[in-house]
């Protein structure tokens, strides 16, 4: 009966770690194709401009929003710090500015579908139906 | 001239666009200096203190017109590079830039020379950790700035980002002298700037990844004055077994060529230390041959959350020709001349503007915020035969100096 307890109790704390990890989803204006990490990763780092041969407008929400943090975290592999230094030496250099901020998820959404070209994230759970969704994490 | 043709170009371009983003930025450094020595280091610091030596506030806007075509100007105030008394504003970076493709980055204007590993953002001392970037190797080439052109082509293997740049273009620039007993024009001890005309172009080479940077790079200056330049001091006999190393009877000539290499690199190895080291030599075949010299750091730091603790140690050295003739004009002291002819020698010594000195720095800095820093280090920096970083004092010269300095700065960007 106590072992039952306990894998009850360690089941529990797994699936409550699960649920706080959401899954991310990054969408597009509706003429993008599904891409791929790598070609993320330098699209939120300035390193490319474009997808599918089209201008590309990368979208961030705003520093300490948890979905931004997650989404530095598992597509980027870096952290705030990390990603704002980043940011900080290359506009310093003459090699760009960061992406632009949006303060949440509903104005990415709207950014999305009136901007040829943009490009976001978002929660799985917030994306609403009919998105063009280019990768998935 | 051509930095206000492009900034009007700057600002023309707007017109004619449809969908205008704009970003402004602003950085700025107030940095306290002082040393345990009466006389200057590096311009500026002494026992009475400074804010002079990197103290730094200036903003930047960045353009974008579309996702080809953007613009960027740069503007800083900080003390003159032509006056040690004075504050100056400059234009830091002006350039339009164009991407026709992810891998080309083409830009046209006032831009900054991909030297060192930190040299294109030196002004910004919120993007590095040491209170003050090693002089002993940032203070090598003859310009930072430019205004003409740069290519730069990107390509990827694996996670790793290469870049290839190329420029050219050519910039007004001063270089600094400090006579100990006399200048150029004057009786009197002081310092005076050389206006120059720096033509440079170059091929750099930089390879980044998440954590690791690596840089090579050749680049050649043509440096040029109006009314030439002397590019020798010859001895002058004036009697038997009594002479003069002679300015006046140098070659002039029209032109300086100076070829400098650079290779650097900044990784992060086990234990989350992270090693950087860069090395550069200049070659200058003119009466300042002392410039000819190389220059080169070791740094070890390591980030404990909010603290970046580092040392460094760094050494700069000129030719061993040029130091053994800074040597024998700085020696040709004879009673049977009169003083003017021996504070000519001494003007002709500080003329060749030899480095021979090492830095050992301990510091750290102390992250408040993500846009501020505060920064706090002591170095002491030792020379051999001359250092011309060091205003030497009349009657006496910079060889095996000891100097202590300490200094704190506050960083931030916005």
């Amino acid at each position: 009966m106590r072992k039952l307890i306990i894998w009850l109790f360690l089941i529990g704390i797994c699936s409550a770690t699960l649920q706080a990890e959401e899954a991310l989803v990054v969408i597009g204006h509706s003429a993008l194709q599904k891409t791929d990490l790598a070609t993320l990763q330098r699209l939120y780092t300035g390193r490319v401009v474009s997808l599918d041969q089209q201008p590309a407008t990368p979208l961030n929400l705003p520093p300490g929003h948890p979905v931004r943090e997650q989404f530095l975290a598992s597509i980027l592999g870096q952290s705030e710090e990390q990603y704002s230094g980043y940011w900080l030496v290359r506009r310093y250099v003459g090699k760009g500015t960061p992406p632009q901020e949006l303060p949440s998820p509903e104005e990415i959404i709207r950014s999305i579908s009136s901007t040829p070209g943009a490009v976001g994230y978002l929660p799985l759970s917030k994306v609403p139906a009919g998105s063009n969704i280019i990768f998935k994490r | 001239m051509l930095a206000k043709f492009l900034l009007t170009l700057i600002l023309a371009l707007p017109l004619s666009s449809h969908a205008l983003d704009l970003n402004w930025a602003g950085f700025g450094t107030a940095g306290y200096t002082i040393s345990d020595q009466a006389y200057k280091y590096q311009r500026f610091i002494d026992d009475q203190g400074t804010f002079k030596r990197d103290s730094v506030i200036g903003a930047q806007v960045d353009l974008k017109f579309n996702q080809q075509w953007g613009a960027a100007v740069q503007a800083k105030l900080a003390p003159s590079d032509h006056s040690d008394s004075q504050w100056q504003g400059f234009l830091s970076w002006a350039f339009v830039s164009w991407r026709p493709t992810d891998d080309l980055l083409v830009r046209v204007g006032k831009l900054r020379v991909p030297l060192m590993l930190n040299t294109e953002n030196q002004d910004v001392g919120a993007t590095y950790d040491w209170a003050r970037l090693p002089v002993e190797v940032y203070s090598i080439a003859p310009t930072t700035d430019y205004v003409g052109l740069s290519i730069s082509k990107s390509w990827f293997v694996q996670e790793i980002e290469w870049n290839l740049d190329a420029y050219t273009g050519q910039a007004t620039n001063y270089t600094r002298y400090y006579g100990r007993e006399i200048r150029d024009g004057l009786s009197t001890p002081g310092s005076w700037f050389e206006k120059l005309d720096v033509r440079s172009s170059g091929l750099v080479l930089t390879a980044r990844g998440l954590d690791n940077m690596f840089r090579v790079g050749v680049h050649e200056a043509t440096i040029s004055q109006p009314g030439g330049t002397i590019s020798d001091i010859p001895y002058r006999p004036l009697a038997p077994g009594v002479g003069i190393y002679d300015l006046a009877s140098g070659r002039n000539v029209a032109q300086l060529v100076a070829p400098f290499q650079i290779i650097g690199a900044s990784v992060l190895i086990p234990g989350d230390i992270r090693l950087t080291s860069e090395y550069a030599h200049i070659k200058i075949t003119s009466a300042s041959r002392g410039m000819t010299r190389w220059g080169a750091y070791l740094a070890v730091s390591r980030q404990f959350g909010a603290w970046n603790p580092y040392v460094y140690y760094a050494r700069t050295k000129s030719s061993a020709a040029s130091l053994d003739l800074y040597r024998a004009i700085n020696g040709n002291s004879n009673p049977m001349l009169p003083p003017a002819l021996n504070n000519y020698q001494k003007l002709g010594a500080d003329i060749v503007s030899p480095y021979d000195q090492s830095t050992s720095a301990l510091g750290t800095s102390y992250r408040l915020a993500a846009h501020s820093l505060i920064k706090a280090e002591w170095s002491q920096t030792r020379t051999g035969i001359a250092s011309s970083l060091i205003d030497a004092p009349s009657g006496g010269d910079s060889a095996n100096q000891r100097i202590n300095v300490f200094s704190l700065s506050y960083h931030f960007t916005f």
